[in-house]
């Protein structure tokens, strides 16, 4: 049982990511693809993590896979924003 | 000291020794080094964030299930954007008045990438530059609530704040 959910979980999380991917690779300029980036990997690691979390043997390796997570949320939501604010710069010359 | 700022302390303590537990187990070892560390962090971040901005918990976990919400929607939508054949974007922008202090503003923006279709890219004077992925979809209408949400978070009161 709880492999089985270990196997959906992480399935759908990969799907996040090759479709994060697909987004980077597609989409025409380089805000389209923090779009991508940021919201895509969020949930791909997300369900991993929530995947992983039903091998764990203990609780506190269910909360440092979250915590992990969260870092992760924090870091995409700040590298996002810096990369989007150079980026108009640049494209405005300024 | 004040009352205040003993509580304060207090909070950052539990939470830092909350974070070095997860992060390296109750091992005697674990737990000697973290007798230096979580001092040294709970400085830190008193220094770095002094506690003047409260951070009201309950409002932050209240807002969580809408968070986990959004960042599906927002994740679905723009996987489906990605992979279907057609690729239907709009891409454009919207500038936002926001009225949040510095701090606040940043997290309004990390909160905007991770939500459907925004994006948020710096600030012009008082106004958040957000870009959209599809400026047809209404996904700067979420903005305002988004706001209302992080300055119930930081402030404790939400109502003063509106769209």
């Amino acid at each position: 049982m709880n492999d089985l959910a270990t196997y959906a979980f992480t399935s759908i999380g990969l799907f996040f990511f090759v479709a994060g991917s697909v987004g980077f690779l597609r989409f025409p300029d380089v805000f389209s693809r923090l779009h991508a980036l940021t919201k895509a990997d969020n949930l791909g690691l997300g369900f991993i993590a929530l995947g992983i979390a039903f091998q764990a043997e203990s609780w506190r390796l269910v909360a440092l896979l979250f915590l992990i997570w969260g870092l992760m949320l924090l870091a995409a939501g700040t590298m996002s924003q810096l990369i989007a604010r150079d980026a108009l710069r640049e494209r405005d010359g300024r | 000291m004040d009352r205040q700022a003993w509580t304060t302390l207090f909070h950052r303590l539990l939470f830092t020794s909350a974070v070095w537990i997860v992060l390296s187990g109750t091992d005697a070892k674990a737990l000697a080094v973290g007798a230096f560390a979580v001092p040294a962090a709970t400085w830190l971040s008193l220094r770095l964030l002094p506690g003047r901005d409260r951070l009201v918990l309950w409002r932050f976990l209240r807002h969580f299930p809408s968070f986990v919400g959004g960042s599906l929607q927002g994740g679905v939508d723009v996987a489906r954007r990605a992979i279907s054949p057609g690729m239907p974007l709009l891409p454009g922008w919207v500038e936002v008045p926001v009225r949040l202090p510095d701090g606040g503003r940043v997290a309004l923006g990390a909160e905007l990438s991770l939500m459907p279709g925004t994006l948020a890219a710096g600030v012009r004077g008082d106004r958040l530059l957000v870009h959209l992925l599809d400026t047809d979809a209404g996904f700067e209408n979420a903005i305002p609530r988004e706001e209302a949400a992080i300055a119930a978070m930081i402030l404790g009161t939400g109502k003063e704040v509106g769209p």
